[in-house]
């Protein structure tokens, strides 16, 4: 067109290589990064250790025009075998750790699957970790009261975003199918999570402030603790075992199936051999007797509230808040600038049985996140298909 | 002696102040042949909506704007309707779109469906006004999710008044479609949250409304605004002759014979008006395209079915219509009307131009 100051102006396109790094040069990269998701780490790898895994990195040339290359961006790969096939699925579990801001991803997504195929995958899984909705959580507490909002969708979001949106667009551009929030893989990450965000305005906040943005019943409950004389210390490998019995203990009575202690004990030699503090066990006792324990995991800025257990016995002492407020101050110690509370279901419908659980998350005043999801892209056509419907017998 | 459009005026209006009420932020699109009323009827309808506005919550805009089909169809509706006047047709830079009267400019929102035109566009007219059409699974006009992306700044000179989607007939829902295209616009990080949507159901619309409450959205309505309420519209025929006949008598252009005994009507309708023409009815059943290529291959054997029914009764057509009357074949036995009675026709309003619409 005679117009070429608004044409679109082709950007030069860096072409990226994929290949396998060490577990160090994968650990390296995330170092560099200001967080990453603790399933993109290569001691999650080590956890999940009935499958196959392999670090993957991405190289560009070197910025300043030389011979040489820089890492750009890592993954964790799970590879999963089909039944009886030796092909597999390939699982990013909230990852890859890439430039999702970018306005091209084929260049990151192309070699990456080119990699894979080569690897006998007949597809993909991966969950960008990227946000595409927020909602304060006033709205969500006023969202569970009004009888016509029956889930998150039915409510205005605080944002939009505009990256968010731009990665699904290309995804669905790119021929990658979003994969439904209910059912599906058993290993599926939620879409919906809770984030207690402990920066404002860019700089951290305090404890003061943290507190005050908390609903009154979580700031009274957090001062009975306290005066009930509940302590929340930080455990060791030692406390596993006590912290397993509870966990099975809270399993049996809010009907979920646990994992075992072993599943536990690798987990916590896996990420602590990665950082000191990656993962940390805490217990909550009054007089003695165990009421709350948690574990968290930290991966630079993010923390996360990954596993919880409580007493039936006791609760008037209000252990949960208290184990929860203890694990905010030592994010906030760390330099962390989110709190993440994991999980909610989209439901805001005050007959859900789902629903308590993100009232108690929203009286942290944090605010509610939908994250773009897990998306699938077919290799193999023919065996992704029967993979799929073979998932979905299972249910 | 016409063919005549009568509609009944306190039905009508009811219907329409009734889709109205239930539609915040309505679009009523006037195009082609008016739907049968006349482009300038509807535009004077769509002022009288936009002036009985309700106060319902979203109401403020409904009916400022009123939509035509082409840059040429803009005339006929400027002076009747003080709002904004979007056109349908995507903006190209040739043609009627560069022709618009300089007095009405201000008014008018084009529709642009490729980034070349945008650029083309605002070079011409600086302030323009404008919606972005993304193209959907229609693949008629508009912009892909990437284009959309690209045109960068451009979407802040002029002004964007949003992103138009131009959607298929319902086959299934539209929301998962909607919901792609809405994502690419939140991509595109354009300085507009409209949405002007078209051949959505109001369930439809309540659930997008309510998942992108953060969006306004403009319901473009044509058909089931102005032909909603098909009891308050009668399309009628006069009777201009009568011919007995009996068994082998000749008549017509085509001196074809009787096949038996009865009367011969001349009626007001021909092609002119559009009758004996076949419009797609989209009806894609074997039977409906049975009956398509029956009326279409008239001539063929025996007489047809014409749209014409008399006492409730459809008749046949005993030759092909003509400009401006049709003859049809009546068999002995039945009532004979007199010369001016009134008889009913079936049509397609899209596709039919009337002597006379007579609101009463």
């Amino acid at each position: 067109m005679s117009h070429p100051s608004s044409a679109p102006v082709a950007v030069p396109v860096t072409p990226l290589a994929v290949r396998v790094v060490s577990a160090e040069e994968h650990l390296d990269f995330l170092r560099s990064r200001s967080s990453a998701s603790f399933l993109q780490t290569p001691a999650w790898g080590a956890v999940k250790s009935e499958w196959r895994h392999e670090s993957l990195g991405w190289f560009a040339p070197a910025a300043d025009g030389g011979t040489g290359e820089q890492m750009v961006g890592a993954a964790l790969v799970l590879y999963r075998q089909l039944p009886k096939v030796k092909r597999y699925l390939a699982y990013l579990p909230e990852g890859p750790v890439i430039d999702w801001g970018d306005q091209d991803l084929a260049r990151w997504l192309t070699p990456l699957t080119a990699h894979l195929k080569r690897s006998g995958a007949f597809g993909v899984r991966m969950g960008p970790p990227v946000v595409t909705r927020r909602w304060s959580a006033a709205s969500v507490k006023e969202g569970i009261a009004d009888a016509a909002v029956r889930r998150l969708d039915d409510l205005v979001p605080l944002e939009r975003s505009q990256e968010g949106a731009r990665v699904v667009s290309q995804l669905h551009e790119l021929g990658w199918v979003p994969q439904a929030v209910e059912g599906g893989f058993a290993a599926g990450q939620p879409q919906y999570n809770f984030h207690l965000p402990l920066v404002a305005d860019g700089r951290p906040r305090t404890e003061e402030e943290v507190l005050k943005g908390m609903n009154q019943l979580w700031r009274r409950n957090i001062k009975k603790a306290d005066k009930a004389g509940v302590e929340v210390v930080r455990g060791t490998a030692a406390d596993l075992e006590a912290f397993h019995a509870l966990y099975a203990h809270t399993a049996e009575r809010d009907h979920f199936t646990p994992r075992p202690l072993s599943y536990f004990r690798t987990m916590v030699e896996a990420l602590s051999a990665e950082e000191p503090d990656r993962i940390v066990l805490h217990l909550a006792r009054h007089e003695g007797d165990l009421v709350a324990a948690t574990i968290s995991i930290r991966v630079g800025t993010h923390v996360w509230y990954s596993y919880g257990a409580s007493s039936t016995e006791k609760r008037d002492v209000r252990g949960s808040n208290a184990i929860q407020w203890a694990m905010i101050r030592d994010a906030l110690a760390a330099g962390a600038e989110v709190y993440d509370m994991r999980g909610i279901t989209d439901t805001l419908d005050s007959e859900d049985p789902h629903v308590g659980l993100i009232q108690f998350k929203v009286g942290t005043g944090g605010e509610a996140v939908e994250y773009a999801g897990e998306w699938d892209l077919p290799i193999n056509k023919a065996i992704y298909k029967a993979f799929d419907l073979y998932m979905k017998r299972r249910g | 002696m016409s063919l005549d459009l009568t509609v009944d005026g306190d039905r009508w209006r009811e219907h329409l102040r009734a889709v109205a009420d239930r539609t915040p932020g309505l679009v009523p699109v006037v195009k082609g042949n008016g739907y049968g009323f006349g482009l300038g009827r509807l535009a004077r309808r769509a002022q009288w909506l936009a002036d009985h506005r309700s106060d319902a919550p979203g109401s403020e805009k409904t009916a400022d704007t009123l939509a035509v089909g082409t840059y040429e169809e803009l005339p006929e509706v400027a002076s009747r309707f003080d709002g904004s006047l979007l056109v349908l047709t995507p903006w190209r830079p040739f043609g009627a779109a560069l022709e618009v009267d300089p007095a009405i400019a201000s008014r008018v929102v084009h529709t642009v469906s490729r980034p070349e035109d945008l650029a083309a566009l605002l070079e011409r007219q600086p302030d323009a006004r404008y919606v972005l059409e993304l193209v959907t699974s229609m693949l008629r006009h508009g912009m892909t999710g990437r284009q959309l992306r690209e045109l960068g700044g451009l979407t802040s000179r002029g002004t964007l008044e949003g992103v138009a989607l131009h959607l298929p007939l319902a086959q299934g829902s539209h929301l998962a479609q909607v919901q792609r295209l809405a994502t690419d616009m939140v991509s595109a990080g354009l300085p507009s949250r409209t949405l002007w949507v078209s051949h959505l159901t109001s369930d439809e619309l309540d659930r997008l409304r309510s998942s992108y409450g953060d969006f306004e959205i403009r319901p473009r309505i044509g058909t089931d605004l102005w032909l909603g309420a098909r009891d308050a519209l009668r399309v009628t025929s006069t009777v201009l002759d009568v011919h007995p006949v009996e068994r082998g008598d000749v008549f017509g252009y085509r001196s074809r014979t009787a096949p038996k005994a009865g009367h011969l009507l001349v009626v007001s309708g021909g092609t002119a008006h559009g009758i004996g023409l076949e419009a797609p009815t989209g009806d894609q059943s074997l039977k409906a395209r049975a009956a398509t290529l029956a009326r279409g291959g008239l001539d063929a054997v025996g007489f047809v079915r014409s749209p014409f029914s008399i006492d409730g009764k459809q008749r046949l057509f005993a030759e092909p219509p003509h400009m401006q009357a049709s003859m049809l074949f009546l068999p002995a036995g039945a009532r004979v009307p007199e010369v001016g009675d009134r008889i009913d026709v079936r049509v397609r309003y899209t596709a039919t131009w009337f002597d006379r619409v007579e609101v009463v």
